[in-house]
């Protein structure tokens, strides 16, 4: 079965590849929400720019960002069409009772540009390191225990959860269904949903039986080899540079 | 001498009352390979989950090494005994094969630098050396029941617990399974419990068989308990083939010492009976064969 990994591309070579878990999570998250506070346009647009090099750095393919991407889309693209209709401001064009103004527009944009940026750099920092590693990372920036282990097991278990919702589908369509709109087409699925549930009920019993058994006490245990080099000290310098400069240079330059 | 399980009139019930274990009492020798047999849902697995202490009993029914297992401390317990459940999904919830195979060692208290050798010793002793970063769901079935395998072997437990190790396993992988278990056995004195529908492997991988059905129905030597078709008949049970084979070759007149029960056993048996008849096996048709092989079908049929 084709699973949607998100780390499909981890096991490429690139700066971004090679960048340690730890500092990659810090620089990118900083870099993330310094983008998405800067107030003006062009510098949004820059944050964007850097995003895209960033990504043409890590050599993740295009296709493979676009298509994470463009679900995302889904919920962005409306601000673009609705900002400028609900903002007050200068009016530009004015058609009965519906007005557009230059105020709404440049929001629209600026909010779209800011999301797109934090949504690339997001898929950057994640592509680019196997999820396990990712989690790991967590774990040794002290993010607490619940969430670390939480997201361990939803990461381990959604691909046994898609095969078991598989094997249902595939049952489900030898026996004749139709998937459908209508109402008895949807309360068959709202019935294998259920059934979903409960399976995975009973297996988070059964896990947790097999955790006891191997001596589980309620702490993760793993071993993380995790190593800084100065290499990383560099990039994460620049990174962390680049996100100070977008929030110093406006208020420098634009007096 | 100490046994290495000790379980003596072990009752559970589930939480909607019905009764799964009744009165159980079974003595496993160190060393000993025992299989449970029985029908399904006849409470093997709930057996299984009191033997290391997962499900408690109110009384103290069972003893590992003469020592009361809910008295026993977590990390004793591990080290002791091990489960390897059926479905290797439940057991392999760490992201890496590394990460689970690492999860019971480091749960001892161990160094680092000894859970990375407990790790690698256990992958080479299931023959995946070299899978420490793969991810679960990237792994066939039997290669992650394999890893399941190792998950727990990194622990060193002296006894193993093992939950239908043949099933849903293609014949490779099974007989790889079969090799495995007996050598762990053999090399390292593991004492192996064993719970099993595969009957023709059965008599490969025990000394001593016990019919659960969630009362001990009888137990003894795979040939002790393959020779009474009653019990076998009452607990859905049977023989192996080869076994099966060898009785209706007895009804075309062939002469049998004992009845084999593995391919093996049938080769001895069959050398040795020609050896003593100057090269030949006689087989002829008698006025009953056809009879005795309808009636020997018919009691070994379960659907009439």
């Amino acid at each position: 079965m084709e699973y949607p990994e998100i780390d499909k591309y981890s096991s490429l070579e690139s700066p971004i590849h090679n960048f340690d878990p730890r500092t990659k999570i810090i620089t990118f998250t900083l870099l993330i929400f310094s983008s998405v506070f800067v107030e003006d346009i062009r510098f949004a647009a820059l944050a964007l720019i850097a995003a895209f090099i960033l990504l043409i750095i890590s050599k993740l393919p295009f296709k493979f960002i676009f298509n994470h991407v463009k679900w995302v889309s889904l919920f962005i693209l409306p601000f673009l069409i609705i900002m400028p209709f609900t903002v007050d401001g200068d009016v530009l064009v004015n058609i009965s009772y519906i007005t557009v103004t230059h105020e709404g527009i440049t929001y629209g944009f600026l909010i779209t540009v800011r999301a797109f940026t934090a949504i690339l750099l997001v898929f950057t920092m994640l592509g680019t390191m196997r999820f396990d590693t990712t989690i790991k990372a967590l774990h040794m920036l002290k993010i607490p225990n619940p969430l670390v282990q939480m997201l361990m097991f939803t990461y381990r278990y959604i691909f046994v959860f898609l095969d078991e919702f598989q094997r249902m589908w595939t049952a489900m369509t030898s026996k004749g269904f139709k998937p459908g709109l209508n109402i008895s087409s949807i309360s068959k699925i709202g019935k294998s949903v259920g059934m979903l549930v409960v399976k995975s009920y009973e297996r988070a019993q059964r896990v947790y039986q097999a955790m006891l058994s191997k001596g589980y006490t309620g702490n993760p245990n793993t071993i993380v080899k995790f190593n800084i080099k100065t290499r990383d000290y560099l990039i994460t310098f620049l990174i962390i540079s680049f996100a100070v400069v977008l929030h110093i240079s406006p208020v420098v330059l634009l007096q | 001498m100490i046994n290495a399980i000790d379980v003596t009139n072990l009752n559970y019930s589930y939480p909607d009352g019905t009764k799964a274990l009744d009165g159980i009492d079974i003595k496993i020798e160190e060393g000993e390979k025992t299989v449970i047999v029985g029908p399904n849902g006849a409470g093997k697995t709930t057996l299984f989950l009191h033997l290391n202490g997962t499900l408690k009993s109110q009384g103290k029914n069972v003893s590992i090494f003469g020592r009361n297992i809910s008295e026993m401390a977590i990390e004793e317990r591990i080290r002791e005994i091990g489960i390897i459940f059926q479905d290797p999904d439940d057991q392999l919830f760490m992201p890496t094969v590394y990460d689970d195979i690492a999860f019971g060692p480091l749960n001892m208290g161990l160094e680092n630098k000894e859970v990375d050798e407990k790790v690698k010793k256990a992958l080479s002793i299931v023959g995946l050396e070299g899978f420490e970063d793969k991810v679960p769901h990237h792994l066939s079935y039997g290669q992650k029941k394999k890893v399941a395998m190792a998950s727990v072997l990194s622990m060193e437990p002296k006894i193993l617990v093992i939950d239908e190790p043949t099933a849903n396993l293609d014949p490779r992988s099974r007989k790889e399974l079969i090799k495995l278990i007996n050598k762990l056995n053999k090399n390292q004195g593991i004492t192996i419990i064993m719970a099993t529908h595969d009957v023709n492997a059965l008599p490969q991988l025990s000394d001593r068989v016990y019919v659960l059905n969630h009362k001990i129905i009888a137990q003894g030597s795979p040939r002790e308990i393959f020779s009474d078709s009653t019990v076998l008949k009452e607990n859905n049970l049977e023989a192996p083939d080869v076994f099966k084979l060898f009785k209706v070759l007895g009804f075309f007149g062939y002469d049998y010492d004992t009845l084999p029960l593995s391919i093996d056993e049938a080769i001895e048996e069959l050398t040795k009976t020609i050896e003593t008849n100057n090269g030949h096996i006689h087989l002829h048709i008698h006025e009953h064969t056809h009879q005795n092989i309808r009636d020997f079908i018919n009691n070994n049929d379960h659907h009439h």
